[in-house]
């Protein structure tokens, strides 16, 4: 079943009483969020589709001409923190647009090319546009430079009179368009102008090119100059898209370099503290659909933000230097001391002084080593030092881990090519089938998606509050780091190729166990985001 | 781009044909996309007395694109800034390629009768045009008898 290409149809199949009766309880859900509508009839449809899409136990979200992935046997179990989402194409986006379209048209009663421009002029905001022109539609229409209806355009020639404002050309060879507002021109210029709009990037509010002339070109005289222009009307096209996309708050391009698809899902924008909405985009890239972060589960997108921010700015150099420097008394040079007695002489002003008192050296007489006369303010830049160099240790505690996540993560690859290599060895070996070694990859699978979990349990326990809540939080990644240590050892090294039934029961028992660990904590921190049970430092 | 050469070579035509009262522009030598413009100053406005001179270039995208003007002549206005660059609608998002060297020159003008301060490009001339307005015009004043040329009168009468 293709989804995308049918959605309208859909809508129109899945209007009948019954489906409604079934649905209608997701239908109440989202019209209580503050979502901004993209039609109502647009998000009932698409839930619809999708609902059906599980019930009759069909693939979500891949289309038939998708390899077979084990995709489809994850979405019959679903895990709580896992949303609804869909990837469409361009020809899907169209599709969309024009039920849009379809669905207002005879609200307005204008012509079908008039809706497109009203609904493009209110980014797609239908309600607003509603409500603005039941008010009063001469005034919506003339403050769009929209015309109710417009009649169709022609390219026409013949008329002694014409003269282009363009080009200067005139007589009645010249071939020109005119639109409603009555300005005309000839067909080249009206080509050229378009080309360079488009190029530009809009494609869907171009003015007529008369000078202060407010009438909007729609989709109809477009499409008839750039006839035979192919790659300009795709151009054009994709540029709708683009726009439609931008203005839909449940649309989202998939950041992935040159992909081409956008990700509609349903997750409200006030909902995205608790809730990690993680999504794949049909070219493959996982990323979220809140923050365009990669997949970054379980760790809400505010606590990523604030990490991504703090490894990017220098606090934490500032940090370094207050916990392993001082300042020299006199000149105030920073000073780093790597060796070498307390006696300290500035290398820029000579200055001699104590680097445990910081007073000067000449005071301190025979009786240096006893330098402890109790100085309150010496001991106030004290506490603030430790205080630096405790914040410095804690964040490096989890920056360590962290980074170490993420680079074995980035390992993985090379794991991955061992592993191959690895299985390859035991089936010349054993003369056994590929089916018989598959275990070691889908290990090697799992791993990847525990080193990636893992590193954002990092971020999360960094910011979060030491409470009994954190102690459960940190047994269960503590569990789930030993587990993944554990399976690792066992696949990069498998031992003895002689007992391969063995270490195949081992790896496995190992990585459903893993698995199991992995779910455990990614549910549970989710659950605790949905009950509010985790305290973040602000 | 036959038609727009056709075109600058049309305008420069008419312009020669039928001069805006007030403005002279002619195409420098041998570039036909290069203008040098001289501009008098509108009666009403505290640039009367002035003679100013413009560049104007035709870029290759001319009439798609807007042409590029620029004043020589040191102005004190609120939309003209130090480097003599304009801050007109019609030479930005509000062009259109059916506009003419004819129609942004006469608007060029028509911006030194009526200062935008709301909308400025010199920022501390826009300041004190709308603090102390009589202040900032006897400034534009000064500056006209400082920098730009005198209005010639047989130019003059021809304006008027």
């Amino acid at each position: 079943m293709a989804f995308c290409l049918s959605d309208g149809l859909m809508q129109v199949d899945y209007d009948d009483d019954e489906e409604e009766f079934v649905y209608s309880e997701e239908e109440e859900e989202y019209c209580d969020s503050a979502q901004p509508p993209l039609g109502a009839t647009l998000m009932q449809a698409q839930k619809q589709a999708d609902s059906a899409a599980y019930e009759e136990g069909d693939d979500y979200f891949l289309d038939d001409d998708e390899d077979e992935q084990p995709t489809s046997a994850i979405q019959l179990e679903r895990k709580p923190w896992e949303v609804d989402f869909k990837a469409h194409d361009l020809e899907a986006l169209q599709g969309r647009q024009e039920e849009m379209v379809t669905d207002l048209e005879p609200l307005l009663a204008v012509s079908r090319s008039s809706t497109d421009l009203l609904l493009r002029s209110y980014q797609w905001k239908t309600e607003t546009l509603v409500e603005d022109y039941l008010a009063d539609p001469d005034k919506v229409l003339s403050k769009t430079g929209v015309h109710a209806h417009p009649p169709v355009p022609s390219i026409e020639s013949g008329d002694e009179e014409f003269a282009c404002e363009i080009c200067y050309g005139s007589g009645a060879d010249e071939q020109y368009m005119g639109l409603v507002c009555g300005h005309r021109f000839c067909t080249s210029c009206y080509e050229t102008y378009l080309t360079i709009k488009i190029t530009e990037g809009d494609s869907w509010l171009i003015p007529c090119p008369a000078p202060k002339c407010k009438t909007l070109l729609g989709e109809e005289p477009t499409r008839l100059i750039l006839t035979g222009n192919k790659e300009m009307l795709a151009k054009y096209e994709s540029n709708l898209a683009r726009s439609f996309v931008k203005s839909a708050t449940t649309l989202a391009w998939c950041p992935a370099p040159s992909c081409e698809y956008a990700i509609e899902c349903l997750v409200p924008r006030s909902g995205m503290d608790t809730t990690i909405p993680i999504v794949h985009c049909k070219c493959g890239k996982s990323f979220c659909f809140g923050c365009k972060v990669d997949n970054h589960i379980p760790a809400p997108c505010s606590l990523v933000k604030r990490w991504q921010k703090k490894c990017e700015d220098d606090s934490e150099t500032s940090h370094w230097i207050k916990a392993n420097t001082k300042d020299c008394p006199k000149c105030n040079t920073v000073i780093e001391k790597n060796r070498g007695c307390n006696h300290m002489t500035c290398r820029e002003c000579h200055h001699h002084f104590c680097w445990v008192c910081m007073g000067p050296w000449s005071e301190h007489g025979q009786a240096y080593y006893a330098c402890n006369k109790y100085n309150e303010a010496t001991e106030g830049v004290n506490t603030s030092v430790s205080d630096a160099r405790a914040q410095l240790e804690r964040y490096m505690h989890y920056f360590t881990r962290y980074n170490n996540h993420e680079q074995s993560a980035k390992f993985a690859q090379n794991l991955l090519e061992a592993t191959e290599a690895n299985m390859e060895q035991l089936q010349r070996d054993m003369s056994l089938s590929w089916i018989d070694v598959v275990f070691l990859k889908n290990a090697v699978d799992v791993l990847t998606d525990c080193r990636a979990a893992l590193k954002w349990t990092y971020v999360l326990g960094y910011y979060m509050v030491s409470d009994n809540q954190k102690v459960l939080f940190e047994n269960n990644q503590s569990d789930l780091e030993m587990a993944t240590e554990q399976l690792t050892e066992l696949v990069e090294d498998p031992g003895d190729s002689s007992g391969i039934e063995d270490i195949k029961r081992k790896v496995l028992d190992m990585s459903h166990y893993v698995k199991s660990r992995l779910d455990i904590l990614v549910t549970d921190t989710y659950q605790g985001l949905q009950e509010n049970r985790w305290r973040f430092e602000d | 781009m036959s038609m727009v050469s056709k075109r600058i070579l049309k305008e420069v035509e008419r312009l020669r044909q039928d001069p805006v009262p007030g403005i002279v522009a002619e195409p420098i030598e041998d570039n036909i996309r290069y203008f040098s413009v001289r501009m008098n100053g509108p009666n009403d406005s505290p640039y009367a007395d002035g003679c100013f001179t413009l560049e104007l270039y035709l870029p290759d995208e001319y009439p798609m694109q807007p042409p590029k003007v620029r004043f020589l002549t040191k102005m004190y206005h609120p939309n003209i800034d130090k480097l003599g660059r304009i801050c007109l609608d019609i030479l930005k998002d509000k062009w259109s390629p059916a506009l003419q060297i004819r129609t942004v020159l006469l608007s060029i003008q028509a911006l030194l009768s009526a200062p935008n301060p709301d909308d400025p490009l010199a920022n501390d001339v826009a300041e004190q045009w709308k603090t102390d307005e009589k202040r900032a015009i006897e400034t534009a004043i000064q500056w006209t008898a400082m920098y730009a040329e005198r209005v010639v009168p047989s130019d003059a009468a021809k304006r008027e």
